[in-house]
């Protein structure tokens, strides 16, 4: 397959939980995607083959299915991932936004695992727009939905400012929300969930899977980690470990051997 | 107008007062009864619980240790620990919902 993400972006996406692409959909597709938006209606059959579900002959069908979008979801969720859901979001022009930091769904303990969700902006996305916020590295950190939204403000905070065509694709444990849109225009993102179907190993492009920059990527300090950074970077090499299938990885000071390393367990 | 109470907390990685939050938020009752327009802040308003204390906050809630075992040590999930700052101020009326 074409236009897998390196094991660079692999490894971004595992410290991180986002990546974010420009000039993924074309400016016309884009056009004709938001047309499409305006008339979203509800979900399709949740958890059928998304080939099989997602519709031929529209804008969004033709959208998701570009080369460079099928092989970004091909590196992170495999072939023949699960339509899970979608959603057209709108922040309507001049509209405000309180606190809305939350994790999606419902809490997901699942270990070596992680859905995607798409996120693609089909009109320029200034920063007064309000675009998606994200909280980068947060998708170890398991909460309940909505109870985070008393973290209003949060160091290391982002949110998404782009061009039309741009997709975000992200671990659907990221903390995340919406902000105020203090435009005359109407902000669309339009958003698809999948799941895997097989074991998320080595789907990527692994050419550059020795690269030292690797480790540097997984100790990322995004702002808010404080004391627990090295807890957070235990959580990443376990997840590196599983996706690269390097399961004695580690990095600096290699703290998983703090669990690993018991020789008076081992038997005679 | 009366003086109310308003308040600030700090979350943070670890229950001393002199460390770097990683979160905050505000409930100022003096303003309203919640934030209608969320204004994006890209660091916190004070470096830590005591450069408040010094600008007039007061603590009302500073975080206990836990007890960790082997189960839950490496476990993530909300930040552990929060100091929580109070000051009165004036009311002001509150803006009515559009
Ligand atoms: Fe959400």
């Amino acid at each position: 397959m074409k236009h897998l993400i390196s094991s660079q972006d692999m490894a971004q996406f595992t410290a991180s939980g986002y990546l974010k692409y420009e000039d993924m959909v074309p400016k016309d597709l884009c056009k004709a995607c938001l047309k499409e938006m305006e008339n979203n209606k509800g979900y399709l059959a949740v958890g059928m083959p998304f080939e099989e579900t997602w519709p031929k002959d529209t804008a969004l069908g033709e959208a998701f299915r570009l080369p460079k979008v099928k092989g970004l979801i091909q590196s992170l969720v495999g072939p023949d991932p699960l339509y899970d859901h979608h959603a057209a979001h709108l922040v309507k022009a001049h509209t405000t936004r309180g606190p809305d930091m939350h994790q999606d769904s419902v809490i997901d303990f699942r270990q070596n695992y992680f859905d995607i969700q798409l996120s693609f902006f089909p009109v320029d996305t200034t920063d007064e727009m309000g675009g998606t916020f994200l909280v980068p590295g947060s998708h170890f950190r398991n909460v309940r939905t909505g109870e985070i939204r008393g973290y209003q403000h949060i160091t290391g905070k982002v949110w998404a400012t782009c061009p039309a065509g741009t997709i975000y694709v992200w671990n659907t444990r990221v903390w995340h929300g919406a902000r105020s849109n203090y435009t005359d225009q109407d902000r669309y993102m339009y958003k698809l969930r999948l799941n895997p179907t097989k074991p998320q190993i080595r789907n990527f492009d692994t050419s550059d899977i020795d690269n030292p920059e690797i480790g540097r990527i997984l100790s990322t300090h995004h702002g808010w980690e404080g004391h627990e950074h090295r807890y957070e970077l235990m959580k990443r090499i376990e997840l590196w470990r599983y996706v690269s299938d390097q399961p004695d990885y580690d990095v600096g000071e290699r703290f998983l051997r703090r669990r690993e390393y018991q020789p008076q367990r081992i038997m005679a | 107008m009366p003086k109310v109470q308003d308040i600030l907390v700090l979350f943070q990685t670890s229950p001393a007062l002199d460390v770097v939050p990683s979160a905050w938020a505000r409930y100022e009752a003096s303003k309203g009864t919640g934030i209608k327009d969320l204004i994006e802040e890209r660091n916190p308003p004070y470096k830590n619980a005591m450069a408040a204390m010094r600008d007039g906050w007061q603590v009302i809630q500073m975080s206990e240790y836990h007890q960790r075992s082997e189960a839950d040590g490496y476990e993530l999930g909300p930040f552990p620990y929060q100091t929580v700052l109070s000051r009165f101020r004036e009311m002001q009326t509150e803006e009515e919902d559009s």
